[in-house]
């Protein structure tokens, strides 16, 4: 009887050691899916061709000028967004490799503010952002970033900063 | 107790025998407090210098001593070095039997229920243990940098000093931390927090890797990480210790020093630790924050110095039956943020100020102080252990960083403004905890039954807004049973019922934001960003499980409910993270996370073999989770991108494998895996991934203690740990590539003046690789992980007492 039952034992015992390589093996055989089902890639901005403004790029206060950027990501597009805010203080945040010249730092009085967010069509891989935005004629003229954000349909998105100047 | 005596009469049969043998020598026989012999154990004549060790059944004899007076220093790894006057004159000296106590054992043994008094009533939960030896061997950064090793426990790393804990993935507010049995409060929801605990004043460290809701309520729904005190003194005794850091990489220096004493009842004891470091190296002299290059100056991460002071006292009295001890605590540190980039934004910054010097503290920077006033008591009536816990904890954190106006802030900070232009955040907590436990039996039962409270005050203040003020209340009861079925089966049985109550405060900006615009007129007003909310919420929890023992082989399962109670974040973020350029939303309607857990273990341990195999499944019906729309809001977001707190179904499941083999008496290896895998199953991030999962990682430790000639009590161990890409990611994160680290570790003990100082050295990140942690805050600008490190620590314990009784 008690030999029976530590031969019981000691199968049992296999039987757990086995399951214990077994899961190993399968874990270590196991491929990692890197391309699954999911969207893990974020929209892209491209600054290149007829695009504006760029790194450096300069505005000129008191009239408009169009804001031109295309989007594109491999499933679909979400929003995008523009802040245009000063950089007098030289402050932050390029994202970009090329430096700008700046000029001196300054104190700001009336700096140009603009936030503001747009809707894409549904369903869009590539589009083209054309906005006419306008730059009144009394704010400070100097540095300034000029951020682009995009997002795609599962939240994925792309930030660029730009060093602009607004000149007279 | 029955082999207590049996072991006894055994050791004093052997010593008596022994003794009788030689002639005029000194003997003796070594056990531990388990009554279990002690092999190789040093003896030290300090007075000679003549050194010997014990043997396999812990007897030692040294022959040929001269006569006189001499001093013999007893000493092993991991416990309290013994020290003992002897007169030699032409008669053999039996020392008899000797107790050694590890140096983290709890002293205070009640075991009125057949269970160590300081061990957590986990039941069937897995467990890993740590104690402080482990702590010194593997010393990291941070107590959760140092407890990362463990498998299954990862850390969110913020700089080399701060980090705070991940259990199988799960962490924030996910994760209990729970020091000297009160729950420990800060700012857990920040991923740039670290935890304020100072890893010196550690005693024994359980982890419980699972959901423990029902022992500790609310927030244990991924784990706990239980921190005893340092182990109460023996009886009229005065001993302290000094220990002394270095680390290569940051320019580390540190110093910690404690003094405990006891009289028959009065105990007392402080410590007071110190550390200061400078910016750390990184195996790179370039970080891309974007595309733009960051240059490092002399390969630092620029302004991530930092320094560290802590003061703990206890004082308390114990009897047999009572005991009584105050722990009061101050841990305060302040440590810089990489200049070149808050969270995410990238900035411009004053290098040549910057750079100065690799050990100042410029702005961005936290500055964290938390205090600590806590009681824990028991008392002893018949079969009933009664512990309380009460604790007060204050924790003032403050975020310092040179306005910049972002959104539809003013240009120009207004001179009109309280609050200083350079108070980005302020977080001020206090917190009042009471726990009550007794624990009894009745047959085979065992009962734990215990009420825990708790009241937090929170207040908030700079000039940008995340969370907002808030009070909240909570209340829990629980009953917890295990059952002695026979001498192999135990079943657990836990059940619990929690209260909890959340008020916000309403926070309105403090400057005017543009709400809408029409026809080219903008209008502007104050925004409210939270206002006075109240939730209540009620939960029923639940847990069961069993253990099995037959022989070399041990297994154990558990399945249980946990829960999680939304926080103020969650419930009320809404404001802009430039850290993260995310317009946070919280959602006012979310209901308590609910999570089913299933946690198996199964041991086999013979001769030269141990396994360990701990896999898990967990299912949450509603996973709170901030996530990333495709959203932008230009009127409360001030532009940014819509970050929504929504509620998932997600599955976990993984588990670690422990491997643990001895070649010889002198060779062991140890290898360690541990996966994890979390999916959602519904909502927007249907088939994603949790943020912030840890990669399969595999660690080989191979040992050495040689135990022979002058390299007694010496080891050397070597970490070998690979860990793979992490390729699973949700917005925002970035695919991780896998890494190989090599890890070194160094001991021996050296006798100066009859003292044994131990001496720890390790080098970690070896051959100095450039690799990516996937769960640190730097990880989204690719900021590389601490380069080559050596860390050299001394430990030196003094024992006044034995002068004081001769």
């Amino acid at each position: 009887m008690k030999k029976t039952k530590i031969r019981y034992m000691k199968s049992f015992k296999k039987l757990c050691l086995f399951i214990i390589l077994g899961i190993f093996s399968f874990s270590g055989c196991k491929k990692d899916n890197d391309e699954t089902t999911v969207d893990n890639h974020a929209p892209v901005i491209d600054l290149t061709g007829d695009a504006f403004p760029v790194q450096c790029s300069t505005l000129k206060r008191g009239g408009s000028f169009t804001f031109k950027t295309k989007f594109s990501d491999n499933i679909e597009l979400g929003t995008y967004s523009i802040d245009i805010h000063h950089n007098f203080d030289h402050h932050t945040h390029s994202t970009e490799f090329e430096e700008c010249e700046l000029q001196p730092k300054k104190e700001p009085v009336k700096p140009f503010l603009f936030i503001k967010s747009y809707d894409i069509p549904s369903g869009q891989k590539n589009y083209e952002a054309v906005q006419q935005i306008e730059v009144s004629a009394d704010i400070d003229p100097g540095d300034y970033h000029f951020m682009i954000s995009i997002s795609d349909h599962v939240g994925w998105s792309t930030i660029k900063g730009l060093s602009i100047q607004i000149v007279e | 107790m029955k082999y207590n005596i049996i072991c006894l009469f055994n050791v004093l049969l052997t010593t008596f025998i022994y003794a009788q043998e030689k002639e005029c020598t000194l003997s003796g026989v070594i056990i531990d407090a388990d009554c279990k012999t002690l092999p190789n154990v040093s003896i030290v004549i300090a007075t000679l210098g003549h050194s010997s060790k014990s043997d396999h059944t812990g007897k030692f004899s040294i022959a040929g001593l001269p006569q006189g007076k001499h001093v013999v220093v007893l000493s092993h790894v991991g416990y309290i070095p013994e020290e003992r006057t002897i007169t030699i004159e032409s008669t053999p000296i039996d020392l008899g039997t000797i107790v050694m106590k590890k140096t983290n054992y709890a002293i205070k043994q009640v075991d009125v229920l057949g269970e160590i008094y300081a061990t957590t009533p986990a039941g069937a939960l897995n467990k890993e243990l740590v104690d402080q030896q482990y702590i010194h061997r593997h010393l990291g950064g941070s107590l959760m940098q140092t407890l990362s090793r463990l498998p299954g426990i990862s850390n969110i790393g913020i700089g080399s000093g701060q980090s705070k804990p991940l259990i199988r993935g799960l962490g924030f507010n996910r994760v209990v931390v729970v020091e000297k049995g009160v729950k420990h409060e800060g700012q857990q929801w920040g991923a740039d927090h670290g935890l304020e605990i100072d890893q010196f004043a550690a005693g024994n460290i359980e982890v419980i890797k699972g959901a423990a809701s029902f022992l500790y309520g609310s927030d244990a729904i991924g784990g706990v990480i239980d921190i005893k005190p340092e182990p109460l003194s023996e009886k009229e005794s005065l001993s302290g210790s000094l220990n002394l850091i270095g680390k290569s990489n940051n320019d580390l220096y540190g110093v910690s020093a404690n003094a405990q004493g006891r009289t028959e009842n009065w105990i007392y004891g402080g410590r007071v630790t110190y550390q200061r470091y400078g910016d750390y190296r990184v195996p790179t002299d370039t970080v891309h924050v974007y595309d733009y290059p960051v240059r490092l100056h002399k390969n630092k991460a620029r302004n991530t110095a930092g320094k560290e002071l802590n003061f703990h006292f206890n004082g308390g009295y114990a009897t047999e039956n009572f005991e009584t001890i105050f722990y009061i605590s101050n841990n305060s540190n302040r440590s810089g943020f990489f200049a070149n980039a808050h969270g995410l934004e990238p900035r411009r910054v004053d290098t040549e100020l910057h750079d100065t010097s690799s050990r100042d503290m410029q702005m961005p920077y936290q500055q964290v102080n938390h205090f600590k006033v806590i009681n824990r008591s028991s008392l002893t009536i018949g079969f009933h252990c009664i512990e309380m816990e009460a604790g007060f904890q204050h924790n003032f954190r403050q975020e310092y960083s040179k306005y910049v106006n972002h959104g539809y802030m003013p240009p120009v900070y207004p001179d009109s403004m309280k609050m200083p232009s350079d108070l980005e955040r302020q977080y001020d907590k206090r917190v009042y905890s009471l726990n009550l436990r007794d624990r009894f039996s009745i047959g085979q039962h065992t009962f734990v039954a215990g009420i825990n409270g708790e009241y937090q005050h929170n207040r908030i203040d700079g000039w940008s807004f995340l969370i907002p003020g808030f009070n909240q209340l909570s209340a829990g009861a629980f009953l917890y049973d295990r059952y002695r079925l026979s001498d192999k089966v135990s079943l657990y049985g836990a059940l619990r019922y929690d209260y909890s109550h959340i008020e916000t405060i309403k926070y309105t900006d403090w400057f005017p934001s543009v709400v809408s615009e029409e026809n080219g007129n903008s209008e502007t007003a104050y925004l409210t960003r939270a206002a006075n909310l109240q939730r209540t919420f009620n939960s029923l929890v639940w847990s069961s499980g069993a253990t099995y023992n037959e022989g070399d082989f041990s297994m154990k399962a558990n399945v249980g409910k946990s829960f999680r109670v939304p926080i103020a974040k969650e419930l009320a973020a809404n404001g802009v993270n430039y850290h993260y350029f995310s317009y946070e939303l919280g959602d006012p309607a979310l209901s308590p996370e609910q999570s089913y857990q299933f946690d198996a273990g199964l041991s086999y341990s013979k001769e030269k073999l141990s396994l360990e195999l701990n896999p898990f499944y967990n299912y949450f019906s509603n996973y709170i989770y901030l996530n990333p729309t495709p959203r932008h809001d230009h009127f409360y977001g001030a532009g940014n991108q819509i970050f929504e707190y929504t509620q998932s179904r997600v599955q976990r499941y993984g588990g670690e494998i422990k491997i643990g083999y001895r070649f010889s008496e002198v060779f062991r290896t140890e290898l360690l895996a541990e996966y994890v895998k979390a999916e959602q199953l519904s909502g927007s991030k249907k088939g994603y991934p949790l943020p912030f999962s840890p990669p399969a990682s595999f660690l080989a430790n191979m040992s050495w203690q040689p135990n022979t000639g002058s390299l007694k009590n010496s080891y050397f161990s070597v970490d070998l740990r690979l860990v793979a890409p992490q390729n699973e990611i949700v917005p925002p994160e970035k695919k991780t590539p896998g890494y190989e680290l090599v890890n070194v570790q160094v001991g021996h003990p050296l006798m100066i003046y009859g003292k044994p100082i131990q001496i720890n050295l390790q080098v970690q990140n070896l051959f100095d690789t450039k690799y990516l942690d996937h769960t640190s805050f730097y990880r989204l600008i690719e900021m590389p992980e601490v380069g080559r490190n050596i860390v050299l620590s001394l430990s030196v314990p003094f024992d006044f007492s034995r002068k004081r009784k001769s």
